[in-house]
Order: C-alpha cells, then structure tokens, then sequence
C-alpha cells in the first residue's frame, strides 16, 4: 500500500483554536444533535478587515458587500452589520427572504444591494426601503421604474448589471451569461436611464463573471469604465463600479499534497495505480487508451491567490483598452469600488461537526464510516471540493487528539486491513445517512491519522462559504443541521455559544463598528 | 543555398557542440539542434508544415480556415503557412501566457480565441470541458476547417521521425547519440525523434522533460498534462524529468551567455535537465575509466527574443538598468516634507489671482472626462519621462501639480524643487479632495 494521500485543511488561529477544543465541541453536538454547524462571527469582520487594506493600499473607496448567498446565518449577517465604517461594508442579497434578512439584521437601506433574479415582491420591497437594486435587464429596468412611478416612491438607486465584454486584440470567449447586459448595448439601456430619470437613479454599473480568470474581469472592469463614461457625458453622475465577487478561497494547508493528489488521481484512473475513489469516480477525469480525456472539474483547493489577494492582482491588471492599471483608473475616474466577496468573506469562519455512527470492513477490505450527516449538509461532493475532515475523538488518543493539520497526520493507526498500512493511517469511505447508493459525504478515499470509533466526531473545516447549508435539507426526515454561533473574549478566552438566531453583536463585538 | 520558397528552408538545422568548460561533463560531448532557427523560428515549423501541406490546396479550393489548438509557435509556424497560401488562421487556446507571441500572432494575421477561466462555482451539469467541445466541432464540422490536429495528428511526430531524427544521425557521423533529451508539449519531436534513433540504434537512451507542476515553462506541459496528449506514449522515455521555471531560466541564461545560442526558456530547460541527469552518467563514464565517451544531443526548440515579458515577470533583476536622473524613487522623506502642498480653498484662490500652470496627472481617459478648468494633461509615465531631461517649463513660472489623491504630484513637486524649480505646489487630496469639496470640474 502506498502512503496515505492527506488534504488537511488550512486552520487559521482561530478555527484551529476551537477544532482543539474536544472538551467544548462534543457536549455541543451531545446537545444540539448531528450534524451540527458552528459559525465564528468574529471572523468575518476580520476578513473584512483584510479586504479593505487592498482598498486602502490602492487608495480606493467604496464598500465590500458580503453575498449572503453563501450562508443562511443570522449572526455574520449581524456581525457585519456591526462592522463598519458603515460607508464601507454592506450586503448584496438575491432574493427577496435575503432582502428581508439584512434589513431585520441591522443593515440599514444604503449598505444593501439587491441582485438576483428578482420577482414584483422583490423588486417592491427593495424600491419601497430605497436599496440599490443591480438591474439586470432593461425590461427589469423599466418595471423598477414603473413601480416606484406608481407608488410614489423616492429615486431608486440602480446599478445595471453588465455582461458580454469584447477586449482588443484576442477573442476572450467568456462562458455566456444568463444575466445582466450586453456591454454592447449600454447605449440603449442608458437611454432608458435617461427616460426614467425621475424615478431611477445610476449610480454606477457592475458585473460579476463566474470564472476566476483575471484577463477575462480585466476585460469587464475595463468595458464598465467605457459604459461610465458614456454616461458621464449623458449628463449621468455615477460613482461607482461593482466587479461582484469570485475571488476563491485557498482551502488547504499545504500545496504539495494538493500537487501530489491530483497526480496520483490522473495515474489511477490511468490504471497504474489502485483506485482512489468510491467507483473509480473521476472527477470529470478519464482515461481512455492510456490518453485523459476530460477536465478535472473540482474546486482547485489549492489556490495561493484568492480572497483579498486576488482582488489586489485584479486592480494591478493593466486594462487591457485603456492601457493603465486598473486601480489607477478608478480613482483617476473618481469611482469607488464596490465587490461581492461571498465565499471569501466567509473563509475561516466556520464548520461543520458530524458523529460517527459505525465503522465497518467490506469484503473487499474497504474501511466504511458512517455518519450522523449526509451530502446536502456538507456540500463537499455538490461543489467539488476535496478537503479531509479532522478528526475530534470522543476519548483521547494515546498521541493526542488526532486533528491532523499538514503533514503531521501519519501516527501509527490501529488499521490493519487493506486500505490501511501499519503506522500510515487509516484510509475509508465517509457514508451519509441517507437511504441512497449517492449519498456519499465526498466520493474520494479519506485518509484519516486514526481510525475512527462511533461517537467520535469529523469536523468538516471552513465550510461556511456554500458548504454549510446551501443544500440542506429534509430529505428522508433526517433533521436539517442546526447553527450555533462561537465566541470568545480575546484571543485566549473560554469559547461560548449561542444559537445562531440568538446572537446579537453586542454580546461580542469589538469597538469597530 | 538558393530555395524557391521559404518553406523550402525548414529543416537541416545545425547541430553545435557545447564547450565542455560550459557543462562541465568530462566524458560526454553534448550537442545542442538548433530548431530555433527554423524559418519561422521554432521546431514546430516542422510538425506544421507537414501536418498542413498535404491538405493547403483542398483547403484554398473550398476556402477552409487552418484552425489549431496552440498557445504558441505551432500557431505561429500554421499561422505564416496559412497566410502565404491565401487562407485564414484561426488558433483557440486556453494557454497563451506569453504576450509577446500574441501580438506576433496578431501581426501576422491570425485571429485568436482564448478560452474562458475555470469557473469560480462549480456548474456539475457541465459534464464537457471547452477543449473537447472544440475539438468535436471542429472534427464533426469538416466543411469549414482545416483542422491540424497536433496533439494527435501522426504527421507531427513524422515530421521528426524523417527530419529531426535522420539529420541528427547524419550530424553525429552516421551514429545515433548515447542519449536524447527533449522537452514534452505535443510530444512530436519526442516522440517522432526518438523513433528514428532507435531504429538506428536500440541502446540510445531518451530523457523527455516536463514542467515542475504548479509551474509554467513554455511549450512544455506538467507530468499530468502530458498524460491529455494523444501523441504522448510513456514507453517512448527512458526518464520523464520535471523542469523549474527557474531553472529553465538558469539554463536559457547559459546558452545565451556562455554559448551564443538565442534559445528561449524551452531550450533553457532542455539544455538544463541534460546537464541534470548527465552529470551522474558522466561520473560513471569516470569510474569505468576505460576511456570510453558518451554523446548526447538536446533540443533548443525557439528563440528568446518573445520571452521578455516571461523573464521580466519571474527575474526581473536580470533586465536591470542603471538608475536614471531624477526618477521619483529618488526622492528623499525630507524633499517630500517640504513640499508645498495646498488645500482646495487655497489652491482655488492661488488659480484666481496668478493663473498658475495646472498640470494633470492622471491618464488621458480619466482627464477627458472631468478636469480643472485650464489644466494641461501630462500623463504621470510621461511627465517621468520628460523629467529625466529636465523640468518641462520654465523654472520660474508658478506650478500645480494635481493627481488622484495628492501622492504622486507631491513626489513630483518634490523632484522639481531639487531641479531648482521656484514655485511648484501640490494639490493636497488631489482630485478626488477637489470634487470632495464641491469645487468646479468640467468636461470640455
């Protein structure tokens, strides 16, 4: 058997601190049930922290805007809401619930943006609390209008949402868009502006591109600042340019095992290794003839630049028209800068415990752990992310409390079947708890340092962005996971806890709000 | 040499010895091809010529376009022979990370689609990756495209296997070399090369280098990647060997400096990994001491002149200058202390009443739109440059310096000072403190 194939997560101080903390986790779980999601509020205002240094390294203003897609959690969307300069932290949401949630959070009608596919309620309560809406559409544009002509409401602030950018030189072919304008034709939808101008208010444009190209958002920011202009000598005022979000967020601890994974992968299903996966699963990966076919559709887990970083390499592209960076132009411009950071700004700020339930050997010496969770709990598998769990015993081991962080994970298990080499760890397959052949937790082979025994707990890192309850649900009667939110006093203090519905900034929050 | 048509002149590379002070291999003669001076400048104007040549009548007779999958020279190589048989060129690619062969691309008349990035959500009703979708149109669509195919396409390693190959037998005095070493992209001149050698002599050994993963060497795919070519076959190489991008550089660096060979970075890595792994052969040449010498041939695949961006990005030390006069990065803490720098009210006032030259930093875009009143635009990468032959205007006529934030027009009002300058201000908080304060901006 070869060595064990580990993808410990990256565990910033605080996550870490609290994944070492067994004795304050596993009562937890005793009382609230499996699986169970834990978020750090804290932690968001950090990372909020950590996006507006890049603003202010380029001297830029403007707001971060948390997607609140990424989690259901009342107490980020609190804890932001206390986070301020309140000029410079807000909220996109996308849907109506979302709208409703910010606004009862905290968020007062300037900080929200309202984005999504939006229906007349929707649109309704966002022209009725005057939130900027990001219009996708002319016809969306002129029902915006129509409504607040009807009700007599105040100008609305909008921010047409942009798509389809052509750059000089080579032909991008970004992936098409279901949403949002053709940059192409601005022209037209800036006359509708011009016609609604007392009901509709520009206030600048924005876009968001699902892909993490940099030369493809150079080419949309760059194509926004062409469209501001043009309003700009229509007489128009805006302020502003919304790049949305899409930055990434670096999942693991170490890129070599990353590196070494995927290799391994490709040899597997190449044939000239034992398999990795449950089925000989590819990951859109496959071998035929001895050639891959495919792409490796998974999250690229391993990702040096991401979150603020990435956001700083954008702003340092040259635009590729306008030939100066693009940070350089927006103040030039005298446009602020607004994203929509979802999954980074959540990074680090939670996860996801689930109890083992029973392990048990096939025939064929495969390791099965079952879990008190399934697949919509811990969208791992649903949104390609490859990413071990760490294990939170419910005794002590003789070697501690097995949470391997990188690389320190190989102690001496107590497998011995195939799968499992002495002193190498223990490989198995994480099962979920519901009646289906599908409902794997994550597809790939998980190495863990220690085998697991019923009433242990997998804690599943980092999760809050997507992977915490963006799929859940009560399929089978299994019970939704609840949501606790964590705290402490400084860096050192005993962790508490309160549901996340009870949580209030005031319990926690620093002076920065 | 008199040739009817350029194509005519592709092929018969030289083969040169490198000095063995430069390598340092006491047993062992290395040889370097020379592909890079192919006429169009690469290896690849080989594996193109064949692929296309069979099929450029057919294709002008239908009006076909020449389409390929190429980050670079076999682009550039089908891009030329497209373009002197009268047909168009059009390369997808997802790889293209060296701007200068775009812009080559451009001027020679290709039209270039990139493929989109990765997406950042993860869409699992995609079962298709863009890469394959394009290679089924274009292999279902056989109306319209004259597709080369270079990653499967025979005719590529076949062009090395009755060119590369035989001339290096040839070269060698009618022996085949004790070892080949070639980087792998397509894997044509690899494969192709190799197959020849072989044939003439069984013993040769054949090392193919690929990139250090996470690291991009041009024209050379990762350990994984070259498992995604068709052409790639594992039994062809003795040693599969990864390659930095770094050291790659360090190899190029020695070809260029110590041996007068323009290779670019692929040769560098070639010429690098050759060294690598000969280095211990060579020690065993010695231990026999029986006399007896190795010889062995790598593969310098393009030139260097396209890589400067490439070399910049990763060792910019390398293209270091000396420092010039009067450059903003000379300027000291106390010059910029000393700066006069002035508020809006004020700065409105001093415009009123001594008209002052008001000099716009920013970029034209930005100025066109909105601008003090009366202000010039001296672009801030312009106004550096002006600055290393002296100040622009009169030292004495009064001057304000305006830019976004007042940074930039405080370094420069300092620089000007030290030039003996005797009344240039800076804005303080610059434009965006201007429009902050409400004061009048036009857009004339």
């Amino acid at each position: 058997m070869s060595e064990p194939l580990y993808l410990a997560p990256r565990l910033e101080p605080r996550l870490a601190s609290l994944l070492d903390s067994p004795a304050f986790l596993h009562p937890l779980v005793t009382a609230l049930g499996s699986p169970l999601n834990l978020v750090l509020p804290d932690q968001i205002a950090d990372n909020v922290r950590a996006f507006r240094a890049v603003y202010a390294r380029h001297r830029l203003g403007g707001r971060v805007l948390y997607a609140h897609k990424a989690n259901r959690s009342s107490a980020l969307l609190r804890r932001l809401a206390a986070t301020g300069p309140a000029a410079a932290v807000g909220v996109d949401v996308a849907s109506l619930g979302e709208l409703q949630h910010a606004l009862g959070a905290g968020l007062t009608p300037d900080r929200i943006v309202a984005t999504g596919p939006k229906d007349p309620d929707y649109l309704w309560l966002a022209a009725r609390t005057g939130v900027t809406v990001a219009v996708d559409s002319p016809a969306e544009l002129t029902s915006l209008a129509r409504l607040v002509e009807r009700f007599g409401l105040p100008r609305v602030p909008v921010l047409p949402r942009l798509s389809d950018f052509a750059a000089p030189g080579t032909r991008v072919l970004t992936r098409r868009s279901r949403f949002g304008t053709p940059a192409a034709d601005a022209g037209p939808l800036l006359d509708l502006v011009e016609k609604h101008g007392d009901s509709v208010d520009l206030t600048g444009v924005s876009y968001h591109l699902d892909t993490m190209g940099l030369a493809e958002k150079a080419a949309a920011l760059d194509g926004c600042l062409r469209v501001l202009d043009e309003a700009r000598r229509r007489g128009l005022r805006p302020r502003c340019v919304d790049v949305g979000g899409g930055f990434g967020v670096d999942y693991l601890a170490d890129g070599a095992q990353w590196e070494r994974y995927t290799t391994e992968l490709t040899r597997a299903l190449l044939g000239r290794r034992p398999p990795l996966t449950w089925e000989g699963h590819g990951y859109g990966l496959r071998g035929e003839n001895g050639t891959l076919r495919g792409t490796l559709s998974v999250y690229p887990a391993h990702r040096p630049v991401a979150g603020p970083r990435y956001l700083d390499e954008l702003l340092a592209q040259t635009a590729p028209s306008l030939g100066r960076p693009l940070a350089t132009l927006l103040l030039e411009n005298l446009y602020d800068l607004h994203t929509e950071p979802g999954r980074a700004l959540t990074d680090q700020c939670g996860l996801t415990l689930a109890r083992v339930l029973e392990v048990r050997v096939t025939a064929a010496g495969e390791r099965l752990v079952r879990l008190a969770a399934n697949a919509r709990d811990i969208g791992l598998e649903d949104h390609g992310l490859l990413l071990d769990p760490v294990l939170v015993p419910a005794a002590p081991r003789p070697e501690g409390n097995g949470g391997p962080p990188a690389g320190s994970g190989v102690a001496a298990g107590s497998g011995d079947a195939a799968g499992s080499g002495a002193g190498a760890g223990v490989g198995v397959y994480l099962l979920g708890n519901l009646c289906l052949e599908s409902d794997l937790i994550t597809r790939r082979l998980v190495h863990l340092a220690h085998e697991p025994r019923p009433g242990d707990l997998l804690a599943f890192a980092n999760t809050a962005g997507y992977f915490m309850d963006f799929t859940a649900d009560h399929a089978l009667h299994q019970p939704i996971a609840r949501k606790v939110a964590v705290h402490r006093e400084g860096d050192t203090g005993p962790w508490s806890w309160c549901l996340d519905e009870q949580y209030w900034p005031h319990l926690t929050a620093g002076d920065d709000a | 040499m008199r040739y009817e048509h350029i194509t005519d002149a592709i092929g018969d590379t030289p083969l040169v010895r490198i000095a063995p002070e430069v390598h340092g291999l006491r047993h062992i003669d290395l040889y370097a091809k020379l592909e890079m001076l192919n006429p169009f400048g690469s290896v690849k104007d080989r594996a193109a010529w064949r692929m296309a040549r069979p099929h450029l009548e057919d294709a002008r007779r239908h009006g076909r376009t020449v389409v390929e999958l190429s980050s670079g020279n076999t682009a550039k190589a089908l891009a030329v022979i497209a373009g002197v048989h009268g047909l168009p060129f059009r390369s997808v690619t997802n790889r293209m990370k060296v701007p200068e062969i775009k812009d080559l691309l451009l001027l020679l008349g290709a039209e270039i689609e990139e493929l989109p990035g990765q997406a950042e959500c993860l869409d699992p009703t995609a079962t298709e990756d863009p890469l394959t979708r394009i290679h089924r149109m274009l292999t279902e669509d056989d109306g319209r495209y004259l597709h080369t195919d270079q990653y499967y396409n025979p005719a590529n390693a076949e062009a090395h296997a009755s060119g590369t190959g035989p001339e290096i037998i040839k070269d060698l005095g009618g022996t085949a070399p004790d070892w080949f070493v070639a980087c792998v992209g397509t894997a044509g001149s690899s494969t192709g090369a190799a197959r020849a050698l072989r044939a003439h002599d069984p013993d040769i050994r054949v090392v193919g280098l690929v990139a250090q993963k996470g690291d991009f060497v041009p024209g050379i795919r990762d350990i994984d990647e070259v498992h995604e070519v068709g052409l790639f076959d594992p039994e062809t190489y003795d040693a599969l060997e990864a390659v930095s991008a770094d050291e790659a550089i360090d190899g190029m660096l020695t070809l260029v400096r110590r041996c007068g060979i323009l290779g670019g970075p692929t040769g560098g890595a070639a010429y690098f990994g050759a060294v690598r792994h000969l280095r211990e052969r060579d020690a065993e040449l010695a231990r026999a001491g029986d006399g007896r010498r190795g010889t062995a041939v790598f593969i310098v695949c393009d030139r260097v002149e396209s890589y400067m961006s490439y070399v910049r990005q990763r060792r910019p030390e390398l293209l270091r200058r000396p420092p010039r006069p009067n450059s903003p990065a000379t300027v000291t803490p106390r010059e910029l202390a000393e700066v006069r720098s002035v508020g809006v009210e004020e700065a409105r006032a001093w415009i009123a009443a001594e008209r002052p030259l008001v000099v716009d930093l920013r970029g034209s875009f930005a100025f066109e739109a909105l601008h003090i009143e009366g202000s010039v635009n001296i672009v801030d990468e312009l106004f550096e440059e002006l600055l290393h032959g002296g100040p622009p205007f009169g030292r004495s006529q009064p001057v304000l310096l305006v830019c976004p934030v007042g940074e930039k027009s405080a370094t420069y009002a300092a620089l000007l000072a030290r030039m003996g300058h005797r009344d240039v201000r800076s804005l303080a908080g610059g434009v965006i403190a201007w429009r902050d304060a409400g004061a009048p901006m036009v857009r004339d």
